[in-house]
């Protein structure tokens, strides 16, 4: 898969805030009437609007979560579930308002576009503002577009696959989504349709104590393939904001799909975000994330093997600092003959917080001669820091192999030694140790977002080690 | 009886998983409960304290109210084993259900003191076709610098229900060798909590189990971890055929200040049939940064380049399986250097894998 090049990130630009200025907020709290009103704001067909009232139903019938973080504090009558941007969809950065652009400028997005990217999607608060694609792939009938459009122009193709991956019933959360959604990406790749430079949608939420709630569908037909890449970040404010997004792929015979994200949401932000693959036969989804943003963290990609043959790799890492508590992990359910599974998964913990890997690696009756190889690895850069590894492995059948291995501890004492004899500073020797244990992750990244995240992790380590 | 629910675990996961607790429906549970008298003790007989007196329980863990509620209001059986450094014989006891005697609800509390070293041996049996049931409870407090081995062996048919509920508690630089067979019940639920409060203590945990049609086997470990250079390493092997099921749920959580605290969790599942369900839940919990933690856990079919190796030699496949398992089990079973029990044990794994 191509590599981009891009500038290295500076950390402040995140933290740049536009004035909360829009074209129109919806009032805080999650009423039938406030449904309504964003259904009616966002002109949904009628089977939209009835689905966003049917999940109302059901996020107000489930509980949240009992086990994982503490998000009592999540209040939804705290929190405007819809602001639409002083701005329309436009395809020309041009046309886009000034202070949007210039932020979008700052996170190196039009640049990225043209140098190294095959299209681009930027969402403000709850609408995407910018969207193109180069016009060879429009050729080759690759839709890449925001989620409203396609609702509109691909009706069927969005009917027969909305919500159907990842269920409304799934988790409260998804339900939320259901009932908030606004904004996001499409993506259909045609059949045979090899898309060799990457799309990259980027979310952007502006506005104070509201929530963001985009919708990614991508549908990789069979035999082609495509590398989608997945940024998000947020400016700090002292309340609570909200992600509840929510990613479906369906990932047909043959095909690949490599969905790459780096999360550097504020730490005032709860992301409880949902991610599902289906992978049809001899099909593959790769999965590389970067967790580095949030106050709190739930999110577990999800890719279920439909298909014989079919295969998914999990990377990612997560990286706490102070108040900061990611629970993050990965599931995977094998439901068909000689599939197979490989995780890599990383964590580091300092200045108080906490990391924790959850997942589920779940082999069917059916999943004859399948393979799973999990691996996960957490490093503790102080003792006020936590890390938990709480991995479910559920084996229904004995024609498998299966292996699942964790470790917890702290840089080595003899490693720091050895660098410093070489002339390195300890706080250099650790920074190094601690890039080199992100670097099998890093190494999976586009070249721009390894950058990015090298950058980070260099400035969460300022000042915490030493 | 109702649905019961049991056996949490320290930390939950989602419900989806099923793996939080363990629920079982129709199970029956002896609303009265007569003496059990079918008790032998071998060894050094002194050391152990037959009690009348109910003791109110406050385990840590434990099963859930219900079990722990039962065994301190309706135990049959109360003992109490000393070891000290006057001990120099192990310490068996037996447990044999048959008809007059199949319900048994123990509370067991051994005391290792000071430098003390020793061996106990707890084992049930049952006798063919009936219908038992086992709560029990087993203590230990391992004093400073005391070395014990302690051996459970459940052996019981399958027709029967198993529950046990272990809590041990580590004084500085004491070191335990806990070595668990579990072969026996339709439901067989285990809890197994270590307190490694002491500096430098050590707890070796080593598990066998084995199961053939409908049993169930619920396994929730968990070690914490808060004396400095404390250690635990847990180790279980396995081995399930036709219907058989295993739920093994184990906790190595390192508390705050158990700097130099090491804590290592192998669990490894043989899957003789293609119906056998294996569920594993290894946690590890940090809050120290100056520790070092593993877990690693495995599950699969038996090796055919190794069958083939046997049945090369000879044997037939039954035979060649049976001698899988045993060779799995090996390791394990080198820690029983009582000869008349290991032997019952290596009979018990050819009947079940007959």
């Amino acid at each position: 898969m191509a590599k981009t090049k891009l500038e290295e990130i500076n950390r402040n630009i995140y933290d740049i805030k536009n004035k909360d200025e829009y074209d129109f907020k919806i009032k805080k709290g999650l009423t039938k009437e406030i449904i309504e009103e964003i259904s009616k704001q966002k002109n949904d067909p009628d089977w939209m609007r009835e689905f966003r009232l049917k999940a109302l139903d059901v996020y107000n019938k489930l509980e949240l979560p009992t086990w994982g973080p503490d998000i009592s504090e999540l209040n939804m009558d705290e929190i405007a579930t819809y602001v639409r941007p002083k701005t329309g969809l436009s395809n020309s950065w041009e046309d886009v308002p000034e202070d949007i652009k210039s932020t979008f400028d700052k996170l190196g997005i039009p640049e990225a576009e043209k140098r190294s990217l095959a299209g681009v999607g930027a969402q403000y608060d709850s609408e995407v503002v910018y969207h193109s694609m180069k016009e060879d792939l429009i050729k080759q009938g690759v839709v890449y577009t925001d989620m409203e459009t396609a609702v509109r122009e691909y009706p069927d193709l969005v009917r027969d696959h909305f919500m159907k991956c990842v269920p409304v019933n799934d988790h409260k959360f998804v339900a939320l989504h259901g009932a908030v959604w606004s904004g996001g990406s499409f993506v259909y790749v045609p059949k045979g349709v090899k898309v060799d430079i990457p799309l990259q949608s980027y979310f952007r939420l502006n506005s104070p104590e509201s929530g963001q709630f985009e919708h990614t569908l991508i549908i990789v037909d069979e035999g082609a393939s495509l590398h989608f890449i997945e940024g998000c970040s947020a400016p700090k404010y002292n309340k609570v904001n909200l992600h509840a997004g929510c990613v479906e792929l369906y990932v047909k015979d043959n095909a690949y799909l490599r969905y790459s994200t780096i999360e550097n949401w504020s730490k005032n932000m709860l992301n409880l975000n949902t991610k599902k693959a289906i992978v049809g036969k001899n099909a593959q989804v790769d999965w590389v994330t970067g967790s580095f943003g949030s106050k709190i963290s739930m999110l577990y990609p999800m890719s279920i093997l439909n298909g014989e043959g079919a295969k998914t790799e999990y990377t990612g890492i997560s990286f706490a600092g102070k108040g900061q508590n990611l629970d993050n992990g990965f599931k995977v359910v094998h439901n068909a003959e000689n599939t197979s599974s490989l995780v890599n998964a990383k964590s580091i913990s300092k200045n108080g917080g906490k990391c924790t890997y959850r997942s589920l690696v779940r082999i069917n009756e059916k999943a004859k001669n399948s393979k799973s190889s999990v691996s996960c690895e957490s490093l503790m850069l102080d003792d006020i820091s936590i890390s938990d590894t709480i991995p479910v492995n559920d084996i229904r059948t004995d024609e498998v192999e299966f292996s699942h291995e964790a470790k917890i501890g702290k840089i080595s004492d003899k490693t720091i030694f050895y660098l410093m004899s070489r002339g390195l500073s300890e706080e250099d020797a650790k920074a190094m140790i601690v890039r080199g244990f992100a670097y099998p992750i890093s190494k999976e990244l586009p070249v721009e977002y390894a950058v990015e995240m090298n950058n980070l992790i260099n400035l969460e380590l300022d000042g915490a080690i030493g | 009886m109702e649905l019961l629910k049991l056996n949490e675990t320290p930390v939950r996961t989602s419900r989806n998983f099923n793996i939080n607790n363990i629920k079982l429906e129709n199970i029956s549970i002896p609303q009265e409960i007569n003496n059990f008298n079918n008790m032998q003790v071998y060894g050094d007989e002194s050391k152990v304290i037959i009690d009348n007196q109910n003791t109110k329980l406050n385990l840590t863990y434990g099963l859930g109210d219900f079990f722990t509620n039962q065994v301190s209001n309706n135990a049959n059986k109360k003992i109490k084993i000393v070891i000290d450094k006057k001990v120099n014989k192990e310490i068996e006891i037996d447990f044999k259900f048959d008809k007059e005697n199949n319900d048994l609800i123990d509370n067991i509390e051994i005391v290792a003191e000071e430098q003390a070293k020793g061996t106990v041996i707890i084992k049930y049996v049952t006798d063919k076709n009936i219908q038992a049931f086992h709560n029990g409870v087993i203590r230990l407090l391992a004093k400073k610098n005391s070395k014990v081995n302690i051996i459970v062996a459940n052996l019981m048919n399958e027709l029967s229900n198993n529950f046990m509920s272990i809590e041990n508690k580590f004084e500085d630089e004491s070191k335990v060798n806990y070595t668990i067979v579990d072969f026996g019940g339709k439901n067989s639920i285990t809890n197994y909590f270590s307190d490694l409060e002491g500096e430098l203590s050590d707890n070796k945990l080593s598990t066998i189990y084995l199961g053939k049609d409908n049993q169930l086997f619920d396994l929730n470990y968990i070690g914490e971890l808060r004396g400095k250079k404390s250690n635990i390493d847990i180790e279980v092997q396995g081995a399930l055929k036709d219907n058989a099921k295993k739920h093994f749920k184990g906790t190595i959580d390192f508390k705050k200040g158990c700097k130099k605290a090491t804590g290592n969790e192998n669990e490894d599942c043989m899957l003789l049939s293609d119906t056998a369900k294996s569920l594993a839940l290894p946690m590890l919990l940090c809050s120290e940064e100056d520790v070092e933690g593993n877990h690693s856990s495995s599950a699969g079919k038996v090796g055919e380049k190794e069958l083939f190796y046997i049945m090369s030699r000879g044997f037939e496949l039954k035979e060649a399986m049976k001698l899988m398992v045993r060779a799995k089990f090996n390791k394990i079973l080198d820690n029983i250097k009582n000869e008349d029990l290991k032997n019952e044990i290596l009979d018990s794994i050819d009947k079940i894998l007959d």
